[in-house]
């Protein structure tokens, strides 16, 4: 009975952001132009990114063990991993704007998730260049790796990259939610956003206090570094790849409940 | 009849704590730990019960305390003190279930999708609030017959001018069949017309649906248009709560008379009118001491004189003014909503 009732109450919210998607999508598109203008930025952007990671490749042919198609490979995956959060969750970014002009009430009054219903209102189009160049360099990483395809092999890559996906999401939920108790959130959240520029090394790199916070206190390394391991280190694969995609949906539930918190205690503005 | 109010406010009280924040990131770090708060009482002790099918006007100057009694309502606030119960339940413990059965219009606040065109947001709302497909369509035929607005449902509400979507938004918040619908200055901003078609659609829907209203404005067209009974709050408190004809009995005893001393455009200036105005109304206090309420001021070409008969009769003064000027044209009329209302925020009703 109780189960009957959550499945429900699932296939309302899928529902209802299928619908709220299909109609973004269908306004989007009569504005063709700002679909392949953000594409191509992020694209660009990515490129740029993509260029100074080849160009220290030249000199150095590997760093602490890790070659270049390996680290490719972190590349990639990350790029697909943080598509979620572009794609999806891209309303975080202007919740401050919302709380701190009082606009923010115009979501209070749905009988429906708050968390969900603010979320659910914006669906950023850039993701998809993004993914698309992610999934570009992660099919030529595993390639050159000369990585094996079967189907086991991508159910486990599918559940890899959903965990990891959930990391950064929690991170900017959480970061986006300090603005409900502070004015200069602002600062959090790019401070937050650019860290995911580390989640393409592996961790290895990086000295042991730096290895403890981005494992630990902002949780970057999960989304690429320990999930890649399965598939790049397979005979040597540490406990917390495996705990990552508990971890990762245990993090995103404190990360809502975080901000549902302050969304419930937001007292809104005097007019 | 003996009915059950749909809304009761018990000894409501809603303070604010508002930090004194301080400058720049070391400020907002130290200010997520300190206590340094200042406290905003914006209501005290409020009590009121609302009945199915009521249109109320919840009244009040800027700052009195409206827009948070609607919030407490609706359940974004949570009440410092005291009771309310909306539809039989606790609206700050019980949000979505709350949600379900009041619509909400905060003015110039849209809540429809901005990108959309209108009628894929009532669209989403049919679903949100699983609205039956019958209660759905008939809705939608009333509101064309109500204000034929199918032209505008393909439009996008980020192309819509205030006035229209204002119209759209008071249509969105009674589409799932709501028995209590709070709008927040719904007229605010728009034109005579939109005005007068906006309380024609309340009116109506009110009527058809007997939908409760809790209606905050600051145009007393809006009162006249559309309600019986208004709560006036200030500073926090309930200073009236009845009926709006009980309200100017009170006042009953009050005319205006408006007097014309020239057609000549020349001579009404402002300044002038202000003029004579001034000096009329010094003459008649030192003729007339115990008339404490007498009050003289310029209206465009007309000189208005406010008068409370049980103190003097409108005669009297007449005569008074006719011996040292020259009066050309003459008004009586009976105290507007608009004056009792300002009476009443002046301080002018115990
Ligand atoms: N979120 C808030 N934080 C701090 N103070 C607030 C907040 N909201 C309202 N107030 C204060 O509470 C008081 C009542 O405000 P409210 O918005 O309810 O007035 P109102 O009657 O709706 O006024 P108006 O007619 O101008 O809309 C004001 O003094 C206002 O400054
Ligand atoms: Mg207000």
């Amino acid at each position: 009975m109780k189960i009957k009732k959550k499945t429900n109450t699932l296939r309302y919210y899928a529902h209802i952001y299928r619908m709220i998607l299909a109609q973004d999508l269908k306004s989007k598109m009569n504005y063709r132009a700002d679909f392949i203008i953000s594409n191509v930025g992020i694209i660009a952007t990515n490129v740029s990114g993509f260029i100074a990671f080849w160009i220290m490749f030249q000199n150095f042919p590997s760093i602490l063990n890790w070659t270049y198609y390996e680290m490719m490979f972190l590349y990639g995956f990350s790029l697909i991993a943080l598509t979620p959060v572009q794609l999806f969750f891209d309303n975080n970014w202007n919740l401050r704007f919302q709380v701190y002009s009082g606009d923010f009430i115009r979501y209070c009054f749905r009988p429906i998730n708050l968390f969900f219903y603010y979320i659910s209102e914006v669906f950023d189009i850039k993701g998809i260049g993004q993914f698309a160049f992610g999934a570009g360099t992660l099919i030529y990483a595993w390639k050159n790796l000369g990585l094996s395809v079967t189907p086991l092999i991508i159910l486990k890559l599918i559940i890899a990259l959903f965990s990891a996906s959930l990391f950064m999401i929690a991170i900017m939920n959480i970061a986006a939610a300090t603005c409900f108790w502070i004015t200069n959130s602002g600062i959090v959240m790019v401070f937050m956003f650019n860290f995911k520029d580390y989640a393409r090394y592996p961790i290895t790199i990086f000295n042991s206090i730096f290895r403890f916070i981005f494992t630990f206190i902002i949780p970057i390394a999960f989304i690429a570094y320990y999930p890649s391991l399965i598939f790049l280190r397979p005979d040597n694969v540490p406990l917390l790849t495996y705990l990552s995609p508990f971890i990762g949906i245990i993090f995103f539930y404190i990360s809502y409940k975080v901000w549902i918190t302050g969304a419930m205690q937001y007292s809104g503005t005097g007019s | 009849m003996n009915m059950e109010p749909i809304i009761q406010i018990k000894n409501v009280s809603k303070e604010f704590k508002v930090l004194n924040r301080r400058e720049g990131l070391m400020g907002s770090i130290k200010d997520l730990f300190s206590r340094n708060y200042k406290i905003i009482n914006a209501i005290s002790n409020i009590t009121m019960d609302i009945m199915p099918g009521e249109i109320v006007g919840y009244l009040g100057p800027n700052g009195a305390g409206k827009s948070t009694t609607i919030k407490m309502m609706t359940g974004v606030l949570k009440p410092t003190s005291g009771e309310i119960l909306v539809n039989g339940r606790v609206p700050y413990e019980n949000r979505t279930k709350n949600a379900q059965n009041i619509g909400v219009v905060f003015g110039q606040r849209t809540q429809l999708w901005w990108a959309l065109p209108v009628i894929e947001s009532f669209k989403i709302l049919k679903e949100i609030y699983r609205i039956d497909d019958k209660v759905y369509n008939d809705n939608l035929e009333l509101y064309n017959n109500l204000v034929g607005v199918k032209e505008l449902y393909s439009k996008p509400v980020r192309q819509m001018s205030l006035g229209q979507r204002t119209l759209c938004d008071i249509l969105a918040a009674f589409l799932h069949n709501p028995s209590v619908v709070f709008l927040d200055e719904p007229t605010i901003g728009l034109d005579v017309t939109m005005k007068s078609k906006i309380r024609e659609l309340i009116t109506e829907l009110n009527r058809v649906k007997n939908t409760t209203v809790i209606l905050t404005t600051h145009d007393m067209g809006d009162v006249d248009a559309l309600c019986k009974r208004i709560i006036i709050i200030d500073k926090g408190t309930r200073i009236y709560d009845n009926s709006i004809e009980n309200l100017k009995d009170y006042f009953g005893a009050y005319r205006t008379l408006k007097l014309m001393f020239s057609k000549n455009p020349e001579d009404n200036t402002e300044e002038n009118l202000n003029k004579i105005a001034a000096e009329i109304q010094t003459s008649l206090h030192k003729e007339f001491p115990s008339a404490e309420n007498i009050a003289v001021c310029s209206n465009e070409e007309w000189i208005d004189i406010f008068i409370n008969e049980d103190e003097i009769k409108m005669m009297e003064i007449m005569n008074f003014i006719q011996n040292t000027r020259n009066i050309v044209d003459v008004k009586i009329t009976e105290i507007s909503t608009e004056s009792v209302i300002k009476k009443i925020y002046e301080g002018g009703v115990k």
